[in-house]
Formats: C-alpha cells, sequence, structure tokens
C-alpha cells in the first residue's frame, strides 16, 4: 500500500499549529487551579472570575481603546501612502516610502526604547496615549502595504471618468474611489486592530501604569491560581477573532461579487 | 456629414512638455462643429495627450485650447463642455448599469423620474433597452463600450471624446459598432473625436483625419486626400500599402512635372500630385495597389503599361494580391485584382504586362 506522505505531513502541522489552541477551551472549563491531564470536571467559575476581575477588565478596555485608536489612525495614514504612491510621481518618493515602511524590519525592542527615551527627554508622561503612538508607528507600514495593493488596482479612468462628468475631486472620492477600495480599508482595519491588540514590547515600555491585555497576562503567570481564568480569557479572544475573521470574509466575498473584480483569495 | 461648420475646438500653437520629453510639439488644428474628427497615429505620437488636453486631463506647457470660442485655461475637466469614452470604458464596477449612465446627471435639478426617463432614452438611444437594472461588470465589452457612451452622451456634451474606444473588441463587434458609431454621430449631431492607431477605423468613420507622427500633425485632411494624396511618404506608409518606385525628377514645363521612374520610364504629372516636392533631384513615387492593373491577353492598356513577371501570388477569395517585378526595377509592386469570374489566378512565373496611368502616382521627397 503506497503511503499518503503528504497528507500525513500535512495533518501533523495542522496539529502541532492548531491543537494548542483547542486546550485553551478546554481547561477553561476545567475544575481545577492546576493545567494537567486527567480533567477534573466541567465548571464555568473561571468565567465567572474572570467577568468580576476589575483589573483585567481595566486592562481589555485600555486594549480595544489602544488598538481601535491605533488601527483607524494607521488606516488613515496608510491612506494616504498608498494614494501619494500610486498616483504622484515626485522626487525622492522612493526613499520616503520606504522610511514609511522601516518599522517593518526595525526590531521592535530598539523601537520601543528609542521610543521611551524621547518620550520620557520631551517630558510626555507615559500612558494608553504613548502606546497608541507606538502602535500606530508599526502598524502603518501594514495598512500601507495593504492599501497601496486597493489603490493600485484601482483604474485610474475610473477617477478621471467621474471628474469627466462633473463630480468634484472629493466627490469623486466618496463616490467611486472610497468605495472600490473599502475591502482594503476593512482588511487594513483588521489587521492593525489585531497587531496592536497583542503587541506587547511596546505597549511594556510605554504603558506606564495602564497595563494592557497582553502586558496583564503576562503579570498574572506569575500566579498559578490565576492560569485557569487566563485560559478562559484566552477561549474568549480566539472566539472573537475567529467572528471577526468570519465577519470580514463575508464582507470581502460580498464586495467581490458586487464589483465582479477577479477573486485572488483573500484570509480564509 | 456635418450640420454645421462653425469652428468647436481649435489648437492654437500646443507645446506639451513631460520633464524634458517634448510629447506634443506645435500642434495647431480646428475642428469643426459636428465633424467626425479623427486623431489616427503610431502608439506614443501624442494623439492621446492630444484628445486629453481637449478634456482638460492634461494641462499644456504653451500655446492655447478653444471650445466653442472659450479659451480652456484654467477650466477644468469638470467644467469643460466635454465627455470621454475612455479605452478601459470606465464601467463604475460597483454601480448598476442605470447607475452608470445617470452618474452625471447627479448635480441635475430635474425630478427623479425625468432623470430615470433620461437614463431610459439613453439607452434607448445605445441599444440596451431594458438593461438599467443590470450590474454593470456581468456586462460583455460590446454592451460596457454602449454603456460608456450613454454615460457621456446623456450630458448632450458639445464634444465627445473617444480614446480608442473599440480596440479592445473583437473584430466582427468592432466593425459593428464602426458603423453604429458613425450612425450614432449623425443621429445626435455632437462633435466627436476619436483616437484610434488603426488607419482602416480611420478611414471608415471620419469627416476628416489628422494623421501625427512625434508630437507633430503630419497631415489632415479627409479620408480621400489622404489615401490618394498622402503629402509625405511616412504618411503615405502608414495608412494603406503603397509602392515605391525611385525616380529623378528631370524638369518642369507647361506646369508638369516631368519625371524618369525606374520601371515606367518618362512620365509628366501635375503638380497636385507632389505635394511637399519644391525642387528636382531624386525623389520617389508612390502607386496604390489597385491604381496598377495585370492585362491579360489581348486586353489593352487604356493608358500606359509596362512589362513585368510575377514573382508572388495570394489568394483572398475576392482579392487577389500579386507581387510583379517590372523589367529594369530591382523590387517588386504589389497590385490587388478583384477577382471575377471565368477568369483564372496567375500562376507564379507567368510574364505579364501591368496597366497604370499618370494621374494616379504621387510624387515625394
Amino acid at each position: 500500500m503506497k503511503i499518503p506522505f503528504l497528507r500525513l505531513y500535512a495533518m501533523a502541522y495542522l496539529l502541532f499549529l492548531y491543537a494548542p489552541i483547542l486546550l485553551l477551551p478546554l481547561f477553561a472549563f476545567n475544575d481545577a487551579t492546576v493545567i494537567s491531564f486527567p480533567l477534573k470536571g466541567f465548571t464555568t467559575q473561571w468565567f465567572a472570575q474572570m467577568a468580576e476581575n476589575e483589573a483585567l477588565r481595566k486592562a481589555t478596555l485600555n486594549s480595544l481603546l489602544i488598538a481601535t485608536s491605533s488601527a483607524v489612525m494607521a488606516t488613515a495614514l496608510g491612506m494616504f501612502v498608498a494614494r501619494a504612491a500610486t498616483r504622484f510621481r515626485f522626487p525622492g518618493k522612493g526613499g520616503v516610502v520606504g522610511f514609511i515602511m522601516l518599522p517593518l524590519v526595525l526590531p521592535e525592542i530598539i523601537v520601543s526604547v528609542s521610543l521611551l527615551v524621547v518620550l520620557l527627554q520631551l517630558g510626555v508622561s507615559l500612558s494608553a496615549f504613548t502606546v497608541i503612538l507606538g502602535h500606530v508607528l508599526i502598524c502603518t507600514p501594514y495598512a500601507a502595504a495593504i492599501l497601496n495593493t486597493s489603490f493600485g488596482a484601482l483604474d485610474r479612468s475610473l477617477e478621471e471618468a467621474a471628474y469627466d462628468l462633473g463630480e468634484t475631486k472629493f466627490s469623486t472620492f466618496r463616490l467611486i474611489t472610497l468605495p472600490l477600495v473599502m475591502p482594503g480599508i476593512i482588511s487594513s482595519l483588521l489587521i492593525s486592530f489585531t497587531i496592536s491588540l497583542d503587541e506587547f514590547i511596546i505597549a511594556f515600555f510605554l504603558a506606564g501604569a495602564e497595563p494592557t491585555l497582553p502586558t496583564y497576562i503576562f503579570s498574572q503567570l506569575r500566579f498559578p491560581k490565576g492560569i485557569p481564568m487566563i485560559m478562559a480569557l484566552g477561549t474568549v479572544l480566539v472566539a472573537m477573532s475567529v467572528l471577526l475573521l468570519t465577519i470580514a470574509e463575508y464582507f470581502r466575498r460580498r464586495g467581490v461579487a458586487r464589483t465582479g473584480i477577479k477573486d485572488t483569495g483573500g484570509f480564509l | 456629414m456635418s450640420t454645421s461648420r462653425a469652428t468647436m475646438i481649435e489648437f492654437d500653437n500646443v507645446h506639451k512638455y513631460y520633464g524634458d520629453y517634448h510629447a506634443l510639439r506645435g500642434i495647431s488644428a480646428r475642428i469643426n462643429g459636428g465633424e467626425f474628427f479623427s486623431l489616427l497615429g503610431p502608439s506614443g505620437c501624442g494623439k492621446t495627450t492630444l484628445l486629453r488636453t481637449i478634456a482638460g486631463f492634461e494641462d499644456i506647457s504653451s500655446g492655447a485650447v478653444m471650445i466653442d470660442g472659450r479659451h480652456m485655461e484654467n477650466v477644468p475637466a469638470n467644467k469643460r463642455p466635454t465627455n470621454m469614452v475612455f479605452q478601459s470604458y470606465a464601467i463604475f464596477p460597483h454601480l448598476s448599469v442605470a447607475e452608470n449612465v445617470g452618474f452625471g446627471l447627479r448635480r441635475d435639478p430635474r425630478s427623479r423620474a425625468e432623470k430615470a426617463r433620461a437614463v431610459e432614452e439613453a439607452l434607448e438611444m445605445v441599444g440596451l433597452k431594458g438593461y438599467g437594472a443590470r450590474a454593470a461588470h456581468a456586462l460583455s465589452g460590446g454592451q460596457r463600450q454602449r454603456v460608456a457612451l450613454a454615460r457621456a452622451l446623456i450630458l448632450k456634451p458639445k464634444v465627445l471624446l473617444l480614446d480608442e474606444p473599440l480596440s479592445a473588441l473583437d473584430r466582427k463587434i468592432r466593425e459593428q459598432m464602426q458603423v453604429e458609431l458613425i450612425k450614432l454621430q449623425r443621429e445626435v449631431g455632437i462633435t466627436f473625436v476619436l483616437v484610434t492607431h488603426d488607419q482602416e477605423e480611420a478611414l471608415v468613420m471620419s469627416d476628416r483625419i489628422a494623421v501625427m507622427f512625434e508630437g507633430e500633425i503630419a497631415q489632415l485632411a479627409d479620408p480621400e486626400t489622404l489615401y490618394r494624396r498622402p503629402n509625405s511618404r511616412r504618411v503615405a506608409e502608414f495608412i494603406g500599402v503603397m509602392n515605391f518606385l525611385p525616380c529623378q525628377v528631370t524638369g518642369e514645363a507647361g506646369g508638369h512635372i516631368q519625371l524618369e521612374v525606374a520601371g515606367l520610364g518618362q512620365v509628366e504629372i501635375e503638380p497636385a500630385q507632389a505635394p511637399g516636392v519644391t525642387r528636382g533631384g531624386p525623389a520617389s513615387v508612390g502607386m496604390r495597389p489597385e491604381t496598377l492593373t495585370i492585362l491579360y491577353e489581348g486586353q489593352q492598356a487604356g493608358g500606359r503599361e509596362a512589362p513585368g513577371v510575377v514573382e508572388e501570388v495570394v489568394y483572398y477569395g475576392d482579392m487577389t494580391y500579386y507581387d510583379v517585378r517590372l523589367d529594369g526595377l530591382d523590387h517588386s509592386v504589389r497590385i490587388s485584382m478583384r477577382n471575377v469570374f471565368g477568369r483564372p489566378v496567375l500562376d507564379i512565373g507567368t510574364r505579364t504586362r501591368v496597366a497604370w496611368s499618370p494621374g494616379a502616382l504621387v510624387l515625394f521627397r
């Protein structure tokens, strides 16, 4: 019999990739403080404990605020970059775009330490705001790269046609450009949001006394009693991620169907 | 043919630079109202750039563009009395056919019902009645073309600009659309300015054609003049097929130009047949394939004849193309003959006689 090596390899690969994530809900509902087999019994107490935890709620709200703000700002900046890069020619364009993309390859620890030094020198006190600044810096290259593709794929004569038919530059952008690059904008928002939400190093250095979810979780790992609650938190986060990606993919496919652009594959 | 003869568009010494590149080199021309005008030339000759200066998408470096007597400097594209059909059609993919066609009416003060009627009329005009509710991206190439036309014409512009509108269609639909465009233009009476690299398309559709090379208009004339009396060898080569024979200008007498043409001998032509030639010396004459006729045995030439040998035969069904080497010539000339029932196609190597007439010659420097 022929052994399907490739199939076995692919299955093993997926197992190692996702099995740890499957352990999250398993132990989140397990009635024991120790994370080990055999399972003891079913409980929802860790979720209840999570819901009551004031520090966790603050960290979550903090993270949501930071991730939302960073995503919106990075996407807005990314749109400027993408439009400039795809529509205009100007001296030094390559260099400018290169500088904007640089944070992609800079070690985050270097970025964090430099930002910390600069902010302290300027006398800015550390808060959620300083984390947002750092996250916008690292999210903007991703947003720019995604939006570059969207703006680049847009036929320039569509904008010219709308302008030719009597619209202003601004109404052309609103009526033609924006709806057609919307899938890119949604992707950019989601990816920036996700990057910001689970970013640790910058948040660790710049958050001051306002921990984000990752820094809070890290701080809780020192206390074994708190671990089942972290498992419950992880379960909620995974469920939310799946939901968010499903929604994004739904909108992307609807956009593809509506505009008849060739489907080049999405996130899923 | 055109209904009004007043000048609709005027170019006055228009120059356009892209950095160091000189894209338009002093264009001066007038396009009449109600005319079907074509800008014809190879790619990179500046024809699209010139069209875009009418639309307002390109600023000119110097000179002036006037539309209907109005100076267009500082008039942006959205305020010009022109509309454009783009090479890619630029159909808005997220809107329906009716929304596409009615796009330009957004600022129109008319009621919603009146606008809907205008959209329906425009669709009917281009043969897409009842297509309004369809998604624009689901249309075929020819249908997109019609939507683009309806969308531009619904605004009743003074000038309709067409940027290679038929180049993306396959041959059958293209020929059908050519005829429809001509009919449509006569119906609406709007000035059409067409950009094309296809000389046949320009000849079929236009009242007048400007042939452009390297940012300059080489010749501006009606299709027949352009075909029969090209003013330079380059224009003659670009439009249709032309045979060139080397010759010497030997003198002028009684208002005629005397030539010594290789393979044809002594010839006298009218000055009108020598556009752009001013002095004697070496030159060449051009002859279209259909002005030459192969004489069968017993046939007599009305004018003059030259002997030669058939070197190549290309049979097209209704036509046959012969390459014949005339005695005293080092290359062959192409001759097109309409096939007639009962007359055999000649074989390669046959000795034959070719009838020609001095009136069909064009002299080039």
